[in-house]
Order: structure tokens, then C-alpha cells, then sequence
């Protein structure tokens, strides 16, 4: 094949593309554009595969020997008091599906009868953490506090249903960076806690979203990894309609 | 030249190849133009593009498949188009085996970019069926280089006669 001709005719092609491309993309309705520029910090990790329900392989321990979770709890501490690694929260890099946990006095998974609690769960902030996992029941109390929820999802899935006063801030879609900034422009206290939720499962829409609130200076971001699905099943209050 | 070989580039089949081609990938990037920020999360989900690279990737790479898509359907540009369809193909392929090696499921983002959950299982028996599918994709290319080598020769060598 004649070299020049194939190099030429590549040559257009992709200058053909790229334009086409940058036009499309530039005329797209908000909901559909894409930044020509992002970072996706975990986009060469793998995610670990789902251990067994009940079953902690050895692989999955070994992968987060870290996990506190899997901690157990000593039994003087009041769990309200407990910093954030050991109360119950999942912390940032560790394998997604989680095996069973050990048994712990944590509040979040314990079945105990409840202990004189007066005093609401603290979600003290951590700063040292992008964003830490919390529990479908962590979810609710934070809720009833009313409490700032962002749906990560697309914005017609956000318009499908999302939990009742919650705010949109897709972060596939161009103006994520936007709604970040004008959030922190909103001048909100960075240490309260901020729930963030996608549509559950592998989504890790919400902890993408978690690190760039993070980056901003959020020190308190939860992530609801069960996700929308979950607050459907337990008869949250949804909301529908557009983006306001 | 065997009456097999002869028929094997024969022009009434070559057309019919590069039509069929082309088709699948104008359809195959409708979806992706459409709606990049999925597309975009697809290519994510596959874990071997650096972040930087996905969202110009998600962007560009629709517009090539329509592109050389429509090329072969109208015949012009078939070799170089045919060229890029394999050299995609053979991108996808990669892409699709280095994930299940590692066993990590993913939805394949060829035709269909909706994010419903499906099980693990269900996903590497997918990505089994679009290799096969994409391997033999791989041979209707080399049918449109194999058919088109000729005439690319026979006008080459008419070019030279030209000149001389």
C-alpha cells in the first residue's frame, strides 16, 4: 500500500473525528457533555473480586489487612466516642464487597440492645481521608439530622428518583467541577458531614464524587455505598423530577 | 489462484463484507455519540487507559468507528478504513482479555451503553461471546484487505505505466 496515500487518508480521518467530536460535543445539552479534561485517580485499579457471602478468603484478608472493620472493638470504649475507623465506617482502598465483619460493639452493625444513648452518633471529621464508607442505618439518622445528600448519578437517573432533598452533582457529566465549586462557595461548615450515593453495587460514582469534595476541603464525606436501591427497599422518601 | 481463493475475493462478496462492516460500526457508535459521559464510564471501567486519556478517548473514538464505519459502506478510503476497523478490533480484543484474565467483569460498551446491573457471571460470559465476535470481525477485515491488495497493485502498477 502506498505509504503517503495511508498516512494522508489517516491524517483526515482523525482530524475529521477530533472535530467532529469538539462541534458535537460543544452543542450537546449539559446533561450530555463531557470535559475533554479529567482525572480519575483509581482508573488503572483493578477491583478486588467479591468474596464468598459469610466467607473471609484468605486472598480478601490479606488484600486489606488494614480493614477496620474488621477490628473488634474493645468493649470500655463507648462507641460514640470511637474515631471514625472504628465505629463502624469502611475506610477508602479497601476491597469493595466486604466479607462478614467480626463481631464489634459498634452501633452500626451490633444487634446488642441499644446502650444509654442520649447523645446522637457523632461523625466526627477526618481530614486524612477522602471519604469513609457508612451504613445503610448511619444513612438514615443522618437523614432524619437532615444533613446534605448529593446523588452522583446521571441527571436522568437523578430525575427518575432520588432521596427527597437531595442535590444532583453528576460526576460523569461536564459541570461536576462547577456544582463542586459552587457548593463550596455556599460557604458550608467543611466538618459537617456530607452523605454522597450513587445506584449502589460496583457504582463508584459517589466515592469519585467523595474524593473531588475532599479536595475542596470537605473533611467529612460519607459514602452510602448501598445507594439509591437501598433507600428504595427500607421506604426512604424519594423525590422526582428535574434538576432545580 | 484456486477457485476457493478466487471467490474469497471475489468483488460480489467483498461489497457485501464492507457494507455489513461498515453498518455495525455506524450502529455500534450511535450510542457513544450520543451519550459520551457513559461511554466514558465504560472505557473507566475497563481499567487500562490512564485517567487522562478516557475522556478524550471517550469523545474521539465514536466519531472514528462512524467514520470509517461510513467509509466502507460508500467504498472510499476502504483499505486505510478497513485498516482502523482491525486496528480497533484488535484494541477491543486486548481490552476484553486482559479483563477477564484478571476476572474482572466488565460491560462491554460496544452497542448498548446502559449501566444495568448484571451479575458477574453473566458479564464474563458476555465478554467470552464479544471476543469470539470480535475475532471474527477480524476476519472480515482481512477479506477487505486480501480483496483490495490486488487492485491496489494493478493501479499502482497502471500509475507507473502512466509515468513511464
Amino acid at each position: 500500500m502506498d505509504i503517503k496515500r495511508f498516512a494522508a487518508e489517516a491524517a483526515a480521518l482523525l482530524v475529521i473525528a477530533v472535530l467532529c467530536a469538539t462541534v458535537a460535543n460543544s452543542v450537546a445539552a449539559r446533561n450530555r457533555k463531557l470535559a475533554w479534561q479529567a482525572t480519575y485517580p483509581n482508573a488503572l485499579v483493578v477491583p478486588a473480586a467479591p468474596a464468598s457471602p459469610g466467607v473471609l478468603s484468605d486472598e480478601v484478608e490479606a488484600a486489606q489487612p488494614e480493614a477496620a472493620v474488621l477490628r473488634p472493638v474493645p468493649d470500655e470504649l463507648p462507641s460514640a466516642t470511637l474515631p471514625p475507623s472504628e465505629s463502624g465506617v469502611k475506610l477508602p482502598n479497601e476491597a469493595s464487597p466486604e466479607p462478614t465483619p467480626a463481631p464489634t460493639r459498634s452501633p452500626v452493625v451490633s444487634s446488642l440492645p441499644a446502650a444509654p444513648a442520649a447523645t446522637p452518633k457523632a461523625f466526627p471529621p477526618d481530614p486524612d481521608r477522602p471519604w469513609l464508607e457508612i451504613s445503610p442505618e448511619d444513612v438514615m439518622e443522618l437523614y432524619s439530622r437532615k444533613m446534605l445528600f448529593i446523588d452522583a448519578r446521571r441527571t436522568d437517573a437523578f430525575e427518575q428518583g432520588h432521596i427527597a432533598g437531595a442535590r444532583s452533582m453528576p460526576v460523569w457529566e461536564a459541570d461536576v467541577d462547577a456544582r463542586v465549586a459552587a457548593l463550596y462557595d455556599e460557604g458550608r461548615d467543611q466538618n459537617a458531614p456530607v452523605v454522597i450515593y450513587c445506584s449502589g453495587g460496583a457504582c463508584e460514582d459517589s466515592h469519585m464524587l467523595g474524593q473531588k469534595l475532599w479536595g475542596v476541603g470537605f473533611d467529612n464525606v460519607l459514602v452510602y455505598k448501598e445507594g439509591f436501591p437501598d433507600w428504595q427497599k427500607r421506604g426512604g422518601a424519594v423525590a422526582r423530577g428535574p434538576v432545580q | 489462484m484456486s477457485s476457493f481463493s478466487r471467490w474469497i475475493v471475489h468483488p460480489w462478496l467483498t461489497i457485501r463484507v464492507q457494507i455489513g462492516l461498515g453498518v455495525i460500526f455506524v450502529v455500534a457508535s450511535l450510542p457513544k455519540i450520543i451519550d459520551p459521559p457513559s461511554f466514558a464510564q465504560m472505557i473507566y471501567n475497563y481499567r487500562i487507559l490512564p485517567g487522562v486519556l478516557i475522556n478524550p478517548v471517550a469523545l474521539v473514538l465514536p466519531w472514528f468507528e462512524l467514520l470509517t464505519g461510513v467509509a466502507l459502506i460508500l467504498g472510499i478510503w476502504r483499505r486505510t478504513a478497513a485498516i482502523f476497523i482491525g486496528a480497533m478490533l484488535v484494541v477491543f480484543i486486548v481490552g476484553i482479555g486482559i479483563n477477564l484474565a484478571r476476572d474482572n467483569p466488565v460491560n462491554c460498551g460496544c452497542f448498548d451503553l446502559a449501566s444495568a446491573e448484571k451479575p458477574r457471571e453473566v458479564l464474563l460470559g458476555e465478554m467470552k461471546s464479544v471476543l469470539v465476535r470480535d475475532v471474527a470481525m477480524l476476519f472480515l477485515v482481512a477479506q477487505i484487505l486480501a480483496a483490495t491488495a490486488g487492485r491496489e497493485r494493478a493501479s499502482a502498477e497502471n500509475r507507473n505505466d502512466l509515468s513511464s
